[in-house]
């Protein structure tokens, strides 16, 4: 087991070099290259001269990869994504506040989808074709085919001015804990991220168990008597955890995407509003920064789900070792 | 003896006259009334929208917002489905952003797919230690959420609607090519690509041969997702504001504008407009799920 985690830190961690050299390398090809921001800080009719001072001052002269060097030295050790020049502060500086509320949103609503969307997509399964089956289908089907943003947007109106009138918006106060001291008004951010979640996975659920379940050793268990509920939970639940946990770590990005929509149909302050206000702005090295950032919180996703996936399902450490 | 001339009865029409492989498949399709009827619908929006202009006619340029003009007027003969808040009548919008939405969607999910499938097929027929790179790579762009991605495009580069379509078409391929790569993977170990490659065939023949035509189904049902899929994207791109610009709109950002007028019960802003898109999504999604039946060797000649 220790071996397969460490060969899967190993792994994560080349895959992160590569976002790495993605967020690096993309000012490049920004018109005006690695030298545009001098236009920001010394305005638009900054002769040639001065920009190249400038430049040179701030260590844009330097070869490729001696600054990718740098600039990795200063992520992993500093924490610093980047200086903001737009706003002239640093990009940690600017988002360090949102993480949290971010993080908060995403795992909640990660949690929630799996305790819905796991036993929904079972009964599914168990109940195949019937009247249930075809609506909860129908109804993930059509919440797959809703543009995010107007299923928030609904549901909003639906919720919120409609019926049961829930707070339209959470405070918009950094507090990480907000979300636990004071439920109410996260409740609709929440649901609509979890919505989302639950309508992808309990389909693939429904799937994975419905393939487990003409498995011969399902067979064989209805043969030696165990009930459809024994069946059900000792053998279908058990054999599609496996599935279930590769596909709910491929989700995360995912869950972060679906976090900025939300987080901009809610006016939530988290790391998506940013995001959006800084790209509203031209403020490239802000967006990078929490590009780079949400990914990095995705690969730690992956990883922890590719350990839990070693502890449900023996096989994949075995097998991955051999390879 | 009995059994014996059942079968050749039952077998004559069929054996007598061989049904086109294209025939066939246009019946399986035909079977399935639901992605007919899907197809139809697509075909009448696409129709509706690039024809329509020229029957209604709307002013889609100038905004209307002096005083006693009419904006987030109710539906009524002169306007059908009303104005929205920009004074632009709704239908004549719906039209218009229709033209890009569709047209980036289609253009977009072209392009993923053509990159996924090269992509895919060189990882998955190659193999090996070219499969491991091209495979940690695609894990690393994958890691990084993709409305980001989106999103840092937008601010590096432009919002023009070619570039739009530029950048969704090349990164919105990653996931394309994993499932690709996994086609060929597996058919790379057949008998009948072994057997080729036994008989002397060069990789380039095996791949054009055996590895493409045996993958077509997935590739097309891929590509029908993905241009759904691109529709989608550029409608939240839309939403942010950060998608088409004006004067041009989208689906994206008439649905946004139409949403901020809800509360005030400007239904027509919205709902109208709301149920084509959520429509036109679920019937290229139906047409996807069709075709990959289609494409079902094990259900040719019933």
């Amino acid at each position: 087991m220790l071996a397969y985690v460490i060969r899967r830190l190993i792994q994560s961690f080349f895959v992160l070099l590569i976002v790495l050299l993605v967020t690096f390398t993309l000012p490049y090809f920004e018109p005006g290259g690695i030298l545009a921001p001098a236009y920001i800080v010394l305005g638009t009719h900054a002769n040639k001269a001065t920009i190249a001072q400038w430049g040179i001052q701030n260590g844009m002269n330097h070869p490729y990869f001696i600054r990718f060097w740098s600039y990795l030295t200063q992520v992993f050790f500093h924490f610093n994504l980047g200086h903001s020049y737009k706003q002239n502060m640093s990009v940690w500086e600017i988002i360090s506040l949102y993480i949290p509320r971010t993080i908060w949103l995403a795992l909640t609503a990660l949690l929630l989808t799996i305790f819905i969307a796991v036993p929904l997509g079972m009964v599914q399964a168990a109940r195949r074709n019937t009247t249930f089956d075809y609506a909860a289908t129908g109804t993930a089907f059509i919440l797959y085919a809703i543009p995010s943003f107007l299923l928030c947007m609904l549901m909003l109106q639906t919720f919120s001015f409609g019926i049961f009138h829930l707070p339209a918006q959470p405070p918009s106060g950094v507090s990480p804990w907000a979300m636990f001291t004071d439920p109410v008004p996260f409740v609709l951010p929440v649901a609509c991220l979890t919505l989302l979640g639950v309508a992808g996975i309990s389909r693939f659920m429904r799937g994975t168990v419905l393939e487990v379940l003409v498995q011969d050793y399902v067979r064989t268990a209805k043969a030696k008597g165990c009930s459809n509920r024994q069946v059900l939970f000792r053998h279908a639940f058990r054999n599609a955890l496996g599935p279930i946990v590769t596909i709910l770590g491929l989700s995360i990005p995912a869950l972060f995407g679906g976090a900025l929509i939300i987080e901009s149909v809610f006016n939530y302050s988290g790391l998506g509003i940013q995001t959006v206000n800084a790209a509203q702005l031209l403020d490239v090295p802000t967006v990078l920064g929490i590009t780079l950032l949400v990914s990095i919180l995705t690969l730690f996703g992956n990883l922890i789900a590719d350990i839990m996936l070693g502890i449900v399902n023996p096989r994949v450490r075995v097998e991955s070792s051999s390879s | 003896m009995s059994t014996s001339s059942e079968v050749t009865e039952r077998s004559k029409p069929e054996s007598n006259v061989i049904i086109p492989l294209w025939k066939q498949r246009i019946r399986i399709f035909l079977h399935n009334k639901l992605a007919v009827a899907s197809v139809l619908f697509l075909l009448c929006i696409i129709i509706i929208c690039f024809l329509g202009p020229l029957l209604y006619h709307t002013n889609q340029t100038d905004q209307n917002l002096a005083l006693g003009n009419p904006w987030n007027q109710a539906p009524s003969a002169r306007h059908w489905l009303g104005t929205d808040s920009n004074g632009f009548d709704v239908l004549g919008r719906i039209f218009y952003g229709g033209e890009y939405s569709l047209t980036l969607g289609i253009l977009a999910g072209f392009i993923t797919i053509i990159f996924g499938t090269i992509y895919g097929m060189v990882a998955g027929f190659f193999g090996g230690i070219v499969d491991t790179v091209l495979m940690r790579i695609l894990d690393a762009l994958l890691s990084i959420p993709y409305i980001f991605l989106l999103i840092t495009m937008v601010t590096l580069f432009s919002r023009s609607t070619l570039f739009l379509i530029l950048i969704i078409g090349l990164t919105g391929w990653w996931g394309n090519a994993r499932i690709i790569r996994g086609d060929a993977l597996l058919i790379r170990k057949l008998e009948y690509s072994q057997a080729s490659s036994a008989m002397g065939a060069s990789k380039l023949h095996i791949i054009f041969r055996h590895v493409y035509p045996n993958s077509i189904s997935n590739i097309v049902t891929v590509a029908t997702f993905s241009v759904a899929d691109a529709i989608l994207y550029l409608s939240a791109l839309g939403f942010l504001g950060l998608g088409i610009q004006p004067p041009q709109t989208d689906w994206g950002t008439m649905l946004q504008n139409g949403a901020n007028q809800i509360t005030n019960g400007y239904w027509w802003e919205i709902y109208p407009l709301a149920i084509i898109f959520v429509l036109v999504v679920v019937s290229i999604n139906y047409v996807g799920d069709a075709l990959r039946d289609v494409f079902e060797v094990r259900l040719l000649e019933r």
